[in-house]
């Protein structure tokens, strides 16, 4: 399969469970309102006069593979040269570098042992799950993060971002950062459906799969893990 | 402060001594490109001739280039440049290392660090962005590097990169070094900080390098030079026959196959066919574990590591849990001389045990030498240390130099018979400086006058000594004959180029290497075929030049001169030509600064002019040829064939020169560089049209100038 082409839109493997939970919620007099959802970001009131937000689940996201990473980072300044202009490790939306010494968990007693170039040599890259409901798009109180209108890609619009870091404190992950130069938020948008990481990966470890493909990956299969909930609220 | 590109702008200073932390501007020393470049103009401008590579007088330079941070491929290396304390001279000279270090400091902000002085205490200097502090090390002093990393890390955060020095940098050690990462070694240095009282440094930063030109500019330009890039050593064919490869070569870095995995990874990870048109396993190519550490390392390897925005890597990283039984955890990782090195010690090698599979008992000496003296911070002088250690013991020189106290502890009996555990004991004793042993560690031309070595020592081709100076060869006379010879007689330790090298290892066929050499150098008779050398031509000095200016522009810009310059590719539909212009495309699009490939080869020939300067203000003599760059013996003597007989030089089956020849040869590199042919020395003339009249005014008053 070719995993680094995104999914046609509308052609999802299986309907995801925000979909579903919103169709509860929501009720099936409203199966109309959720096309007219399916790009960007749109509030509706249910039945009961209750707020409802719905995301249009995006097209995929970006998975790191720790077995065949090299640790080499031009996966982060192809980020930041396309996005930003700039070379910066810190502001790029996949995360390497921050896991590249000591693995997620940072420095222990037993670090020549644990995750990292300091111990076993596993890289443990972080990217954005573009998640159904993301926790960053949530926090946001000025509303400068929206489903991209062609690639579902939660995306900041650096013209209302006001740089107050809500979102970073609010990703579960780490991902959307402040960019201390700009005062603007940054996180992964899928450069456009051709993520430009995954293309400057030299060893293939960067991939991005479609949305339900990538949720299996990042957060497994089966189990009584709820792939979605897991992911943000 | 205006908006720089590519060059943060700025230079941080510190003073150890009044603890006085300062900011500098980059770019008044823009003529010297950046790292090793600027280096020098410092050291010219600020350490006098005479200065002890100890004293606090004495300044260590930690530079960056302006491609640093930036993702051009291949571009994260440090060079370091201070006094070299095992120079006789303690002549100015380069140490480089790999690593993430150079790019966390640019982005932190900085382009170079300015170290001066010697704190009252021990301490380290910890960078975060703008705030930069000096911290009390006594917790860290006498640690290993790896617990200095972590311990480090574990106060500043786990981003931090950290350089740092050990056991054997503390002890003021000539041959030790600063470390960073995994296994990124820069040798000679490490005393230094010994000696200023400076355990480490640590570096976080959350900016950025900002790049002048469009985005899209930059990407295209990347794209194209990974268009062209091949394996380690920029060896452009493979080494096992590939469905794509017209051509294949033995000794090719580029060594994937299919049915070869990194064998420890989880899962393996096939590295395959690895087709030069896919960018997705470029960093596949290389796979250098098999070949540092044999065939036996294929299931021991998690994969390859190496540099900050290196998509080739040239670290092995191996799991070898047999290192357990010295108490050592089981993961290591290394390159080259890494390995090799502390296996030179063993001057038995490591015959395998009863159960051994083939060649694992020297795998694991590889493991456990590399895993002691990186974490000891030991240098090796390029490989000679083992050779010391061969000379010392076959001459009988341990037991007369030794105290007898110490002779009699000493486990020689592991030594001879091959037990890698004596690399446990030795490095101890060396790195902590114990008894007489240590001396070992004071580097070739030191302790040949100290244990009173015999002139065979250098004369004889098996100690692969090169300069009475106390350095080794590093790709010299086998290295394209007079090219390589050449290249060798013009630094102050081992030559660390691959400028010519990774040329002519390309891998291919060498009428190609011939035609291509024509387009660089002017003729096809720049290079000859491997062991049957001809005498030197005009030719062979255009690519000695060439080669010595563009792995200092590497050294400065930074790019990494193990890879660069990219003057082959793996292309047929290029006919395999590399571009020889790409430093000055990015360094154009990078800094926003238009330069042509003349004008960065003439700002590289400005700084290795000014080395040579400075080589000459430190030696106290003009006569460079004289005192500077003759030869050990053995490279000018004919070598004996099987028969017994000489091989003459300048037939086939030898890579020896003759006296007469290389002088030929030092005269028409000294052309080429419009120095005095005579002596070798930077003329006023030429000092000056290059922009150094301060440098001529100042050799002038030393009567250091050519007559």
């Amino acid at each position: 399969m070719d995993t680094t082409k995104s999914a046609p839109e509308g052609e999802s493997k299986r309907s995801t469970s925000s979909r579903r939970e919103f169709l509860r919620l929501a009720g099936a007099g409203l199966a109309g309102a959720f096309a007219a959802a399916a790009f960007g970001c749109v509030s509706f009131d249910t039945r009961d006069g209750k707020k409802v937000k719905v995301w249009a689940t995006s097209s995929g996201a970006i998975v790191h593979d720790p077995s065949r990473c090299v640790g080499c980072r031009r996966c982060e300044t192809a980020c930041t040269v396309r996005n930003d202009g700039k070379g910066s490790s810190y502001i790029s939306r996949i995360k390497v570098s921050r896991n590249l010494n000591y693995g997620v968990a940072g420095v222990s007693a037993a670090y020549a042992r644990a995750d990292g170039q300091l111990g076993n040599f596993r890289v443990v890259g972080e990217t954005c799950r573009q998640c159904s409901h993301p926790a960053c798009g949530e926090a946001c109180p000025v509303g400068a993060i929206s489903a991209d209108k062609t690639t579902g890609a939660r995306v900041v619009d650096a013209r209302k971002c006001v740089g107050c870091g809500a979102c970073q404190r609010a990703c579960p992950w780490g991902i959307a950062t402040v960019d201390p130069e700009t005062e603007k938020s940054t996180k992964c948008l899928l450069c456009g459906g051709d993520p430009n990481c995954v293309k400057n990966c030299p060893t293939g470890a960067i991939k991005f799969y479609p949305w339900a493909e990538a949720e299996a990956l990042l957060f497994g299969t089966g189990g009584t893990a709820d792939a979605v909930s897991g992911a943000t609220a | 402060m205006s908006v720089t590109y590519g060059y943060t702008g700025k230079i941080l200073r510190v003073n150890l001594t009044t603890g006085k932390i300062s900011t500098d501007d980059t770019l008044k020393y823009k003529d010297f490109i950046g790292g090793e470049g600027m280096a020098m103009k410092i050291m010219w401008d600020e350490v006098p001739a005479g200065t002890h590579p100890f004293a606090p007088e004495n300044k260590i330079v930690f530079g960056t280039g302006p491609f640093c941070g930036t993702g051009v491929p291949c571009s994260g290396r440090t060079n370091i440049t201070s006094l070299l304390p095992s120079n006789p001279f303690h002549a100015v000279s380069s140490s480089h290392m790999g690593g993430y270090f150079s790019v966390e400091l640019k982005y932190a902000g900085w382009d170079m660090i300015v170290v001066e002085g010697k704190s009252p205490k021990p301490v380290w200097l910890r960078i975060e962005d703008g705030k930069v502090a000096l911290e009390d090390a006594r917790w860290i002093w006498g640690k290993g590097i790896f617990d200095t990393m972590a311990m480090i890390g574990s106060q500043m955060g786990k981003e931090a990169q950290v350089a740092a020095i050990g056991q054997a940098g503390e002890n003021q050690l000539n041959l030790s070094v600063i470390r960073t990462g995994a296994s990124h070694s820069a040798g000679g240095h490490g005393g230094i900080l010994g000696a200023k009282n400076l355990k480490a440094i640590g570096v976080k930063g959350t900016g950025s390098v900002k790049i002048a030109a469009k985005p899209e500019e930059l990407m295209a330009l990347d794209k194209y030079m990974m268009s062209l890039i091949g394996a380690n050593n920029q060896h452009v064919v493979p080494k096992n026959p590939q469905p794509w490869a017209e051509y294949t070569s033995p000794s090719s870095r580029w060594t994937a196959k299919k049915g070869l995995y990194w064998g420890a990874a989880n899962p393996p990870v096939e590295t395959g066919e690895c087709y030069p048109e896919d960018m997705q396993s470029v960093g596949l190519r290389t796979y250098k574990a098999v070949v540092d550490l044999g065939p036996v390392a294929e299931k021991y390897t998690v994969r390859m590591g190496g540099c900050a925005h290196c998509p080739i890597r040239c670290h092995s990283q191996v799991k070898i849990p047999q290192l357990e039984r010295y108490g050592m955890d089981p993961y290591v990782a290394n390159t080259c001389m890494g390995f090799y090195s502390p296996f030179g010690v063993m001057i038995n090698g490591t015959p395998d045990l009863p159960g051994q599979e083939p060649g694992e008992q020297s795998m694991i000496a590889k493991g456990l030498g590399a895993k002691l003296a990186d974490d000891y911070g030991m240098w090796c002088n390029y490989g000679q240390i083992g050779r010391d250690v061969l000379y010392a013991h076959k001459h009988g020189i341990f037991k007369k130099v030794l105290p007898a106290e110490e002779y009699a502890s000493i486990p020689w009996d592991m030594l001879e018979k091959g037990d890698p555990a004596f690399l446990v004991d030795f490095y101890d004793r060396v790195a902590n400086k114990k008894g007489e042993l240590w001396h070992i560690a004071d580097g070739s031309y030191y302790l040949a006058k100290r244990w009173n070595f015999g002139e065979d020592y250098w004369s004889d081709y098996k100690y692969k000594l090169w300069s009475k100076l106390g350095f080794p060869v590093h790709h010299s006379n086998e290295a394209s004959g007079q090219v390589g010879a050449l290249i060798s007689c013009f630094s102050n330790r081992d030559a660390q180029n691959h400028s010519h090298m990774n040329f002519i290892a390309a891998g291919l066929p060498i009428d190609m290497l011939k035609d291509i050499a024509a387009e660089e150098w002017g003729s096809r008779d720049a290079i000859d075929d491997v062991k049957n050398y001809k005498p030197m031509t005009a030719a062979k000095a255009k690519f000695v030049k060439w080669s010595l200016s563009r792995s200092l522009l590497h050294n400065s810009l930074t790019l990494c001169n193990w890879m660069w310059p990219m003057t082959t590719s793996p292309l047929k539909e290029r006919k395999y030509r590399g571009d020889t212009g790409l430093e000055a495309q990015f360094y154009t699009l990078v800094t926003g600064i238009p330069k042509s490939k003349e004008d960065l080869d003439l700002d590289a020939e400005r700084a290795f002019t000014l080395f040579r300067a400075l080589t000459v203000r430190a030696m106290g003599t003009a006569d460079m040829r004289k005192n500077h760059d003759q030869t050990t013996e053995w490279v000018v003597t004919a070598e004996k064939g099987k028969d017994g007989k000489d091989i003459a030089q300048f037939t086939p089956g030898t890579d020896r020169m003759t006296q007469d020849d290389m002088e030929i040869g030092r005269t028409m590199v000294y052309k080429e560089f419009g120095w005095d042919e005579k002596t070798g020395s930077p003329t006023r003339a030429r000092l000056e049209a290059l922009g150094l009249s301060d440098v001529a005014q100042e050799l002038s008053s030393k009567g250091l100038l050519p007559a």
